[in-house]
């Protein structure tokens, strides 16, 4: 008799399991290009381990979000309850439960098909209004991935894959229904999402920084699909939302701490963040006119390897146009801290770091000079808690931790190493001439 | 609008909405963010869609999450089972007093906007947001009960009285504000 589950072995769920279905898509060309796709960019440059790949990042993922949909959906009134029924009529049609998971599964493993090369690095290389989301999206809708969602029983619609495989923001397009907008929550969700679990637990083994683990079995098992009040004031509508019982509070906070920690010392981390930027220059001209393409063919021949031979080439040949910046990444000679945000700067300017660079720039001239900034875009974490008592309230009314964790906000003015001094000197000089408050008709456009 | 002014805007949205009696939570600024642009013009360019209570703005929240990490704004946390309201930091009178022209310029408007929605909660927000998103964005040319009955079809928890109260009131507004920009 043929094997229609399969075992796949990981360091991080020890095993994932998949259907014959299933594999049909972990064959495919673009679910195998991910073997070529590392999970963070040149990471492995400061942090050695950090080699993986986005292909066992996806099927993490899957694991995981089969897992949660288990949990969510299981028929037992102390996980679905009569009010949640009520408001997703479709969580008690078991026809539709299982076409859903597969769904979900299937979304789960597609979720990142449409990483460029080096994953994140290099996404504003692509022409504009494209991002690894709509690849990801056109990837789900081509040919190749149709045959199969045609073929399944039922077939699936690709729409629900797009979906809940890029979530509402990317796919604004779309109307999502209550019940698809918690499915793609579970995907790619701020709290519950299980790209965030896996990543955060992988990105942690890899690069063997610990600050990424969490209890996620303590996590998942005790979320819940829950009725949360329409308004921040305590309106008496209510809206299914995921949250979590209230015994499972610590686990999100321990997750939300993870993710703090782990932006902080190895996803911003200041040398991984200007090899992105060196690797960005070394590409808007190794590119034809600076951009990714974005048709599937070729696509699905870009690989990390193939970049990595051309910037190892262009590092050994004096006479390529790009051997200096890629004599930066493959010398290990990248640019250094010069200036960083801090908080008596920002309060003088918010726009103080860029003052810098701007500054820096005219003084030192652009090729030696590198502006970094980033600030997260989700605020904190407003889910549903159910209570010891029954109730349901705000993760921000009993959290202490997740009220006080600040946003994550970085600005780096980097500068080549052979300047750093004359830039230090300089900056000291300078630096109550430049940073000063904001003069209506002079800040930056 | 560059990100000082656009904080000018949201800074000074955020205090008014408090004056007014406002909860000002996320949802309660989303929605009067959303009549302060769409309305009354002023142009902070955030892209609006129809998500969970009506219209939303990713890049809002973005924008309010990077003037908290600037200590422009902050967060109050309240008794539960209630979510945080939003409140303005002194830094922000001080960016406020640095761009009279701005603060001038979006004042009466957001003044206007804050009076509009004084006390009004995320329900009726919702449905307003959202009646004027149907206005604006899907049936520009329809007739109120057109307007009322596509309003029903994006949001059925609303009934069509409701429906119909909120179309009116967004006319109603909508003609005010026109008023005030000429």
């Amino acid at each position: 008799m043929t094997k229609n589950i399969h075992e796949i072995r990981d360091p991080i769920h020890v095993f994932v399991r998949l259907d014959s279905l299933e594999r049909e898509v972990l064959n495919s060309r673009p679910f195998q290009r991910l073997r070529h796709i590392h999970q963070l960019g040149l990471t492995y440059l400061v942090y050695p381990g950090a080699t993986h790949k986005r292909f066992e990042h996806s099927l993490g993922v899957m694991e995981l979000a089969g897992r949660v949909y288990d949990v969510v959906t299981r028929p037992d009134p102390e996980y679905v309850t009569d009010e949640i029924i009520s408001l997703i009529p479709e969580i008690s049609r078991k026809d539709r439960l299982s076409y859903w998971r597969q769904v979900l599964r299937m979304a789960a493993l597609c979720h990142d098909i449409g990483h460029l090369p080096f994953s994140h690095t290099a996404e504003e290389l692509l022409p504009e209004c494209w991002d690894h989301e709509r690849l990801t999206r056109e990837l789900i809708m081509s040919n190749e991935l149709a045959a199969i969602w045609k073929n399944l029983t039922p077939p699936l619609n690709p729409d629900h894959i797009v979906k809940l495989a890029v979530g509402p923001k990317k796919a604004q397009d779309l109307p999502f229904t209550d019940w698809e907008r918690i499915l793609s929550e579970i995907i790619v969700g701020d709290v519950f999402g299980v790209d965030r679990m896996d990543y955060l637990l992988r990105d942690s083994h890899h690069t063997g920084v610990a600050y990424g683990k969490f209890d996620h079995y303590r996590l998942i098992d005790t979320v819940r699909i829950l009725p949360k009040p329409l308004s921040e004031e305590g309106d008496e509508s209510k809206v299914p939302e995921l949250g979590v019982e209230e015994g499972g509070l610590q686990s999100a906070e321990a997750l939300l701490l993870a993710r703090y920690f782990i932006y902080s010392q190895v996803y911003l981390h200041h040398v991984r963040r200007i090899y992105d930027i060196h690797l960005k220059d070394f590409l808007g001209g190794y590119l034809e006119g600076g951009k990714f393409p974005t048709d599937i063919e070729s696509h699905l021949q870009s690989t990390d390897e193939g970049i990595t031979a051309a910037l190892w080439a262009a590092a050994f040949d004096e006479r390529h146009p790009l051997h200096k910046v890629a004599g930066l990444i493959v010398r290990h000679q990248h640019f250094k801290v010069g200036y960083q945000r801090n908080p008596h700067d920002q309060n003088i300017n918010r726009e103080a770091a860029l003052l810098v660079f701007q500054r820096a720039k005219k003084y030192f001239g652009s090729e030696k000079i590198r502006f970094d900034h980033y600030i997260e875009e989700s605020g904190p974490p407003d889910f549903p808690v159910k209570t010891r008592d029954g109730k349901i309230v705000s993760s921000l009314s009993i959290s202490n931790v997740i009220n006080n964790l600040p946003p994550l906000a970085i600005d780096y003015v980097f500068v080549n190493r052979e300047y750093l001094d004359l830039f230090k000197k300089w900056l000291q000089e300078n630096r109550d001439d430049i940073i000063q408050p904001p003069r209506e008709g002079e800040e930056n456009e | 609008m560059n990100s000082l002014k656009t904080a000018v805007v949201l800074t000074t949205l955020v205090t008014r909405l408090r004056e007014n009696e406002s909860w000002c939570g996320e949802t309660h600024v989303q929605k009067a963010a959303y009549i302060l642009q769409e309305l009354l013009e002023v142009p902070t360019g955030f892209e609006f869609i129809l998500y969970k209570h009506g219209p939303f703005s990713f890049d809002l929240r973005a924008e309010l999450t990077a003037l908290r990490a600037d200590g422009l704004l902050q967060l109050e946390p309240q008794a539960p089972p209630y979510g945080p309201r939003i409140a303005a930091t002194k830094l922000s009178e001080k960016l406020q007093e640095l761009f009279p022209k701005t603060f001038n310029r979006f004042n009466y408007r957001i003044d206007f906007v804050a009076e509009s929605l004084k006390g009004k909660g995320v329900v009726e927000l919702e449905r307003l947001a959202t009646a004027l998103y149907v206005t604006r964005e899907i049936l520009s040319e329809g007739t109120p009960s057109d307007r009322a009955q596509k309003l029903v079809d994006l949001k059925p928890h609303v009934t069509l009285e409701e429906a119909s109260a909120a179309i009116e009131q967004i006319d109603n507004l909508m003609e005010n504000a026109q008023s005030k920009l000429n």
